[in-house]
């Protein structure tokens, strides 16, 4: 089976701090691949691993991109693909289906792809869902057990995380599973995979080479303001000669801020 | 000059730093209270290609530099001290003298398991009589017909309980003392091989470190590692590389114990003012800043000579005693930062104190690195002494 990852990095959470002019100050940013991303990452190795075939992981950015993609490829991915256009910088999570689209068109062969419910840094859920519709395939989202992926019955049976409830359903193959948390432990790159990783030739694809019109992606959303975060409250040790004392004043400090 | 890592490097440092603080670090305090080996971290470090990060990749290695293995050392030990030093004995001492010096044959029946994981390797050098002098080895290895028989005891043997192999230090030819020393591979659960009880340590609790006993020991021929009556040599060569990976393992500690006491001197407050705001406090954090900063750039330093290929016995005796000895600051001066808190096994200071503490004693003591440096500036004087 051939199974389609798409990734994308974004800062480790709280790494980012925003400007007194709004902006994003890019100085502290630690970039990690999105958290649920990381599982469907490893959903698609641990079914590719079970059923034979082939990982090929995407991402769609700048050159900064490629750590992400290498530690992919060290986590056991076949290929990576950069598509890298200026033309896409700014490009919303809607038209990142659809250039997401034009690259799964472009592989031709594949049987599934796995992407994260949502980034952990734009928060859509936009992008799994219009990349199925753009392809015109079925998607399952918030998939957190794979219960069957069988390439040869063309057949996926997989358990959906709904708010309160879950259910089992059944799509045929190929479709769209995006992940949520918890869904598998994702595995850490192989150190002995590093040096492949690192000399793994990966093709960078433009709009062009996708048969895309750069000037038909433009950003439709502007972004108005920002308002960072509240700073966090200073912690405080607190201090008793036992614990029940400690406990005790815990309690009542607890309280005293409405905690509890 | 250059003092940025390679993307490899960092690359290597990251996973190793991702893997410690999530799978290492919450352990250590388990590790240290029961003694126990953290066989589980080992298997996980297996899967990972960490045991065999140094050696080829045909043995199943991952073929990193020096500088990555000192890198990798550096988070492991941020982690957990028992398990870096377990790390490094299996790496450094029972795996390193293969890769340097072994048969072809060797390499695949003894090196590739060992970086593959399969088990632990362990190198059996110190005795009660020859420990810093370990020129005065008085374990012996006579052949008899094809074989080895090899008679003695080890002390202090890191892994030796749980290691696939040792690599044994013997006696082979008496009469000519450093001259007859030869290094030889053990196998495990070869008969006349046991093991003292495992030591009840100050630090490194969760590191086997345990006597072994060679009672007629029979090995074959081929078992022999490197030459004959080189032992010596061959094993100041594999010390010299251990050197630096001790002094990373060092850095690891005091980046730790660093960390603890900036936290604590920004939240504590005594006066209404956190105690970080007192000089006295944040002297010693300056201090530590110094001293970590100095260690790495003399251990990065030695590591990235050894990279070259260069010569690096000396730079390697100068960053493990500044290193250790820094480090060793470090943790006393986090204790004293936390205060009560800090003599309380509550935080971990007082653990990493106790565990940085052997680094100034194992693989060549203060003294030894001293004499060493010493050495290679004034010359030896052996006429004299």
């Amino acid at each position: 089976m051939h199974a389609v990852v798409f990734i994308k990095q974004v800062p480790q959470q709280n790494s980012v701090k925003i400007t007194p002019d709004k902006q994003i100050d890019a100085s502290g940013i630690e970039p990690i691949i999105s958290l649920f991303d990381e599982y469907a990452l490893e959903e698609a190795l641990l079914q590719v691993e079970k059923n034979g075939g082939q990982v090929t992981v995407v991402t769609i950015g700048g050159e900064e991109q490629i750590d992400a993609l290498r530690k992919a490829l060290a986590m056991g991915a076949n290929q990576a693909i950069l598509v890298n256009d200026p033309a896409l910088a700014t490009i919303g999570s809607l038209d990142a289906a659809k250039v997401g689209a034009a690259v799964v068109k472009k592989l031709g062969d594949f049987d599934a792809i796995f992407c994260g419910k949502q980034s952990t840094d734009d928060e859509t859920a936009v992008f799994g869902p219009a990349l199925a519709r753009y392809l015109g395939l079925p998607v399952l989202s918030y998939v957190f057990k794979v219960h069957e992926l069988d390439a040869n019955a063309r057949r996926v049976v997989v358990d959906r995380a709904m708010e309160t409830t879950t259910e089992t359903v059944e799509a045929s193959l190929p479709a769209v599973l995006t992940t949520v948390k918890d869904l598998n432990q994702p595995r850490y790159p192989s150190l002995l995979k590093i040096k492949k990783a690192q000399k793994a030739d990966i093709p960078r694809w433009t709009a062009a080479d996708l048969g895309l019109n750069p000037t038909e992606l433009a950003p439709k959303v502007t972004y108005l303001d920002r308002v960072p975060p509240p700073p966090r409250p200073k912690g405080s040790i607190i201090d008793g000669a036992s614990a029940q004392e400690k406990a005790r004043k815990l309690v009542d400090a607890l309280v005293d801020t409405q905690v509890i | 000059m250059n003092f940025e890592l390679t993307e490899e490097q960092q690359f290597i440092q990251q996973t190793v730093r991702d893997f410690a603080q999530k799978e290492i670090a919450p352990r250590s305090a388990h590790i240290d209270a029961t003694g126990e080996f953290p066989h589980a971290i080992f298997r996980h470090m297996a899967e990972l290609g960490l045991l065999g990060l140094p050696f080829p990749e045909e043995y199943g290695g991952a073929e990193a530099d020096a500088l990555s293995v000192a890198l990798a050392t550096e988070e492991i030990a941020r982690g957990d001290g028992s398990t870096a030093l377990a790390y490094l004995a299996h790496i450094g001492l029972g795996s390193t003298p293969l890769h340097l010096f072994g048969t072809e044959e060797q390499k695949r029946r003894f090196l590739t398991p060992a970086a593959q994981g399969e088990y632990m390797a362990a190198f059996g050098l110190t005795e009660p009589q020859a420990g810093s002098d370990a020129g005065a080895t008085r374990t012996t290895a006579r052949l008899e017909g094809d074989e080895w028989v090899i008679n003695g005891e080890k002390l202090w043997i890191t892994n030796a309980p749980i290691a696939g192999h040792i690599i044994v230090a013997a006696l082979t030819d008496k009469e000519q003392g450093r001259k007859g020393i030869s290094m030889i591979i053990v196998p495990r659960g070869t008969p006349g091989l046991s093991f003292g009880k495992h030591e009840h340590k100050m630090g490194l609790r969760g590191s086997m470190s345990t006597a072994v006993f060679l009672n007629d020991v029979r090995v074959p021929k081929e078992n022999l590692l490197g030459q004959r009556g080189r032992g010596y040599s061959h094993f100041l060569q594999v010390l010299d590389g251990g050197r630096i990976t001790i002094g990373a393992m060092a850095i690891g500690l005091a980046q730790t114990a660093y960390e603890t006491a900036v936290k604590y001197a920004q939240q504590r407050e005594t006066f209404g003012k956190p105690i970080g705001a007192y000089q006295s406090v944040s002297n010693m954090i300056a201090d530590m800043v110094v001293g970590l900063e100095a260690a790495r750039l003399l251990v990065y330093k030695v590591a990235w000579l050894k990279d070259q290929g260069q010569p690096f016995s000396h730079a390697a005796a100068v960053a493990k005693l500044y290193a250790t000895e820094a480090s060793e600051k470090i943790c006393r001066d986090a204790i004293q930062v936390l205060g009560g808190n800090g003599y309380s096994s509550e935080y971990p200071v007082e653990r990493l104190y106790r565990d940085t503490r052997l680094l100034t004693i194992g693989e060549g003591t203060s003294e030894i690195q001293r004499m060493v440096i010493a050495r290679h500036v004034l010359g030896s004087f052996a006429a004299q002494l």
